[in-house]
Parts: C-alpha cells; sequence; structure tokens
C-alpha cells in the first residue's frame, strides 16, 4: 500500500537522520576507560592491518624540496644529530593529526626542525628567524 | 649464545609498548617459524631516544602463516608473512601458546 | 582524474614557494651555520642521491636471470655482490646511509613463491639499488592493506596471482632492506642484459608486478602526478 504523503515524509526525514555513528569527540575527557588508554596510547606507526578501502595507486614525482629533505634529514644523522629512529620516533611523537596530516617528507621536516629545538642546537625564535629571511628572500610574502 | 635455532617455533611476547617500538601489534602474541638469523643490532627501543650504549640483542626473521594473524583471511592457507623480531620480544612457542 | 582529494592537492599555489621549501632551507642554512654539518657533506650526499633508482635493481635482476653463479652470489649475500655492478652499500658515508643501513636481502619469485614488500611501520625501502620509494609504497593506505590483503592489493596493481602459488609478504621493519627478484617471463629467450634490464621495471621488484617481454616502459599503476 501506498504511503501517505505524510508518512513518506516521515520516512525521508528518518532516512535523512541516519548517518554512521560520528567519531569519539576528544576534548580532554573528565576520564576514560582503560580501553580507550590503549587505543590512545596504539604507537601511530603501527597501522598493519588496519582495515581501509581500495584507492588509486599514485605516482608522484618529487619535488625538489622532498629530494633535499630526504638528505638533509640523512646528512643531521651521518654527522651523529640524530638517527633515522629517532626520526620515526620523532614521527609517531607528533600525534595523529600531524602523523596524517602531512605528505611523507612534510612529516621528515617538520620533526627535523622539533629535534634541533628540542636538542638545544637551534633556538625556537632562531629557526623562525630564519623562516622568515628565507621566505621573504623569495619574496613570497612576510 | 643465540636463543633460537632456524626451524624453531617462537612466540612473540604480548608485552606492553610504549611511544616507539617496531614490533608490529598483529604479530604480538602470534606464534611463528624462526627462518633465518640475523645480525646483533641496538634495539629500536632504545635507538628511538639514541641510547648508543642501549641493549643489542640477536634479530630473527620469523615468518607467520597469515590465518593465524587475521580474522578470516581472505587469501590461501599457504600465505604468509615474514618480519624481524628482536629476542627479548621471542619465547618458545610452548611456553605461550596463541589462542 | 577528477578527484581531488586535498591529500593529493599539491600545499604549493602558484608561485608561491612551499613552506616545506622554506623550512628545508632554514634547516640547512643553520645547521650549516652551526658546523652540525659542512656544505661538502651535504654536496657529497647529495650527488649520490640523484645518482640513485631502480636501474640499479634492474642491472641485479637482468645479471642473475643470466648468469647462475651471479644469482647464486645475489641471493647469499646481496650487499656485498651489489659491488659487482657497481653499487656499493656502504656510500656515501663509508658506513651506508643513516635509513637503509647495509643489510640487503633479494628474495627470489619461483612458481610456487610470490614475494611482495611492504614496511607497514614507516616505508623502509632499498633506496641504493631501487632509488626513492613510489608515493604509493609510503602512505599509511598500502602500509595497512598489503600485509593483510595482499591477494587483493596485488590484484589492483592488475597482478592475480594463481591458486597453488604462496604470497609471501616481507614487512621490512627493522636494519633489512629487501627487493624481489621476479622469474623471468617466457618470450625474453636470447636477449641481452640490457634488453633483460628495460622489462625489469620497480615495481616488479616491489613485488606488485611481474615483468612481461611486451612491457619496457615503467609501469606505473594509474598515473604520475607531479
Amino acid at each position: 500500500m501506498m504511503p501517505s504523503p505524510s508518512e513518506l515524509d516521515a520516512l525521508q526525514r528518518r532516512v535523512l537522520g541516519l548517518a554512521p555513528e560520528p567519531a569519539a569527540r576528544l576534548d580532554s575527557p573528565y576520564w576514560i576507560t582503560n580501553d580507550s588508554y590503549a587505543v590512545l596510547r596504539h604507537v601511530l606507526h603501527d597501522v598493519g592491518g588496519q582495515p581501509d578501502a581500495p584507492v588509486p595507486y599514485l605516482d608522484k614525482e618529487e619535488a625538489d624540496w622532498e629530494l633535499r629533505t630526504y638528505v638533509l634529514c640523512e646528512v643531521l644523522a651521518w654527522r651523529g644529530v640524530w638517527n633515522s629512529e629517532v626520526r620515526r620516533r620523532a614521527e609517531n611523537d607528533l600525534g595523529a593529526t600531524l602523523y596524517y596530516g602531512l605528505p611523507y617528507y612534510g612529516r621528515w621536516i617538520t620533526v627535523a626542525a622539533k629535534t634541533l629545538v628540542d636538542k638545544g642546537l637551534v633556538t625556537v625564535s632562531e629557526l623562525a628567524a630564519k623562516i622568515d629571511e628565507v621566505r621573504a628572500r623569495h619574496g613570497a610574502g612576510a | 649464545m643465540r636463543r633460537f635455532q632456524i626451524g624453531d617455533r617462537v612466540s612473540v611476547r604480548d608485552a606492553t609498548t610504549l611511544f616507539h617500538h617496531r614490533t608490529q601489534s598483529y604479530v604480538r602474541g602470534r606464534t611463528g617459524l624462526v627462518v633465518e638469523h640475523r645480525p646483533e643490532w641496538l634495539i629500536p627501543e632504545d635507538e628511538a631516544w639514541q641510547r648508543d650504549d642501549g641493549r643489542v640483542e640477536p634479530f630473527y626473521v620469523v615468518r607467520f602463516r597469515q590465518v593465524d594473524l587475521w580474522p578470516n583471511y581472505t587469501g590461501l592457507e599457504s600465505d604468509t608473512v615474514e618480519t624481524e623480531v628482536a629476542e627479548g620480544w621471542l619465547v618458545p612457542a610452548a611456553e605461550e601458546t596463541t589462542s | 582524474m577528477s578527484d581531488d582529494h586535498d591529500h593529493h592537492a599539491p600545499i604549493e599555489g602558484g608561485d608561491e614557494i612551499s613552506e616545506f621549501d622554506v623550512l628545508e632551507t632554514a634547516i640547512r642554512e643553520l645547521a650549516i651555520e652551526k658546523g652540525l654539518f659542512s656544505a661538502e657533506d651535504h654536496r657529497r650526499f647529495m650527488e649520490w642521491a640523484e645518482g640513485i633508482g631502480p636501474h640499479g635493481g634492474s642491472r641485479l635482476v637482468a645479471r642473475a636471470w643470466l648468469d647462475p653463479h651471479f644469482k647464486q652470489r645475489l641471493l647469499a649475500d646481496g650487499t656485498e655482490t651489489s659491488k659487482e655492478i657497481g653499487i656499493d652499500w656502504l656510500d656515501p658515508t663509508g658506513t651506508g646511509t643513516p635509513s637503509d643501513f647495509t643489510y640487503f636481502y633479494v628474495l627470489e619469485n619461483t612458481p610456487a613463491v610470490h614475494n611482495v614488500i611492504v614496511c607497514t611501520l614507516c616505508s623502509c625501502y632499498p633506496r641504493p639499488v631501487l632509488g626513492q620509494a613510489p608515493e604509493w609504497y609510503k602512505t599509511p593506505h598500502y602500509r595497512r592493506r598489503v600485509v593483510r590483503w595482499p591477494r587483493e592489493v596485488l590484484a589492483e596493481f592488475g597482478l592475480h596471482l594463481p591458486p597453488g602459488v604462496e604470497v609471501r609478504v616481507h614487512d621490512s621493519n627493522q636494519k633489512s632492506r629487501f627487493m624481489v627478484l621476479p622469474m623471468r617471463p617466457a618470450g625474453t629467450e636470447g636477449w641481452s642484459e640490457d634488453q633483460l634490464a628495460a622489462i625489469v621495471t620497480r615495481d616488479t621488484m616491489i613485488g606488485v608486478a611481474v615483468p612481461r617481454a611486451d612491457w619496457n616502459a615503467d609501469r606505473a599503476p594509474t598515473e604520475v602526478r607531479s
């Protein structure tokens, strides 16, 4: 039997109202369960076996800064400033938003900066001033 | 000095991990077969904080059957995964069996 | 392709220089000013990095197909045997590269076993013989899936393996680096080493493809996006 217009309207509103359960909102909760803590402290890089839908496998030409980032990070390790495992750990330390938000070599260059500051080899104001200087040199706005 | 020989069945300890490790959660608590020896290396848990005087352990290539790792594995019974595990993460299979 | 996820959109906008580019330059200049390394160190490593690529691996495979003794040596000691084609895993520092170390193993495909490599924890890759990893290899997506759904992932690359072939995934999670030695395809009888090397594409040495006599271009799975 055909639904009446009002019944159809109610059905359609219910269809529209259906959505997958939203992800939990994290905003410094008063308390969490041990289960939640186990999930939160899962080491980020350990992704093997996490379900994911197929996507196209894209090749991409490497940008100059990406190759330079690789070389910079390797030379810093060659000269003992850090090592590749310190870099990988520092990538985990970025937290999920930055870990997944940055491109691959964007992660590397970000943690190179962070590590130099953490080790006291560069001050954060020195680095910021240098960034402004380089940007100005390229005339890319202040 | 090595605790395990090629052909030994070993289980990966289901130990707590914090902050950084290279022992994947998909092998922790699982049982596989030692198929190759690797050299002694600084363990990544120490290397990640640049503790160059940290613990050095023999490493092993362990082969796992895919059907032992995943619920409803969609490939064939014969499919496998190999990965490297530090000795400190391993126990003889009999001591710790998989569920 | 029309799907233009933020995920793949370049951070560069028009002529504006990337903030990653700015950051790299700033750190490099500060590091040299402070003596953390020298400009010469950087130049030396850069020169090496610009010279690596899959041609090294292709040469290893082609020679292994032609010379059974070379193949035996390559499978027994990949690091040492690489020197025979001019690749020294100790380059360019004298102790190897900090990220890829000096432990290189070649995995032989057979009619019974097909090998495929991944690093589920980051993106370990045998750079000295294959160059920089393709972008997809470094994504969490590939790292998540190939270790658990290898046959599905290989099928997405167009590689359908028959029953009876064991798929062996190598998760290079520590200091070893791996490369697949694919099987020599039919139709290549009498070919020279150069002819054979030309069909050994990067993807065949990762294990997501197999060589074919009629493919000699690098077979990008979808497209190149710069």
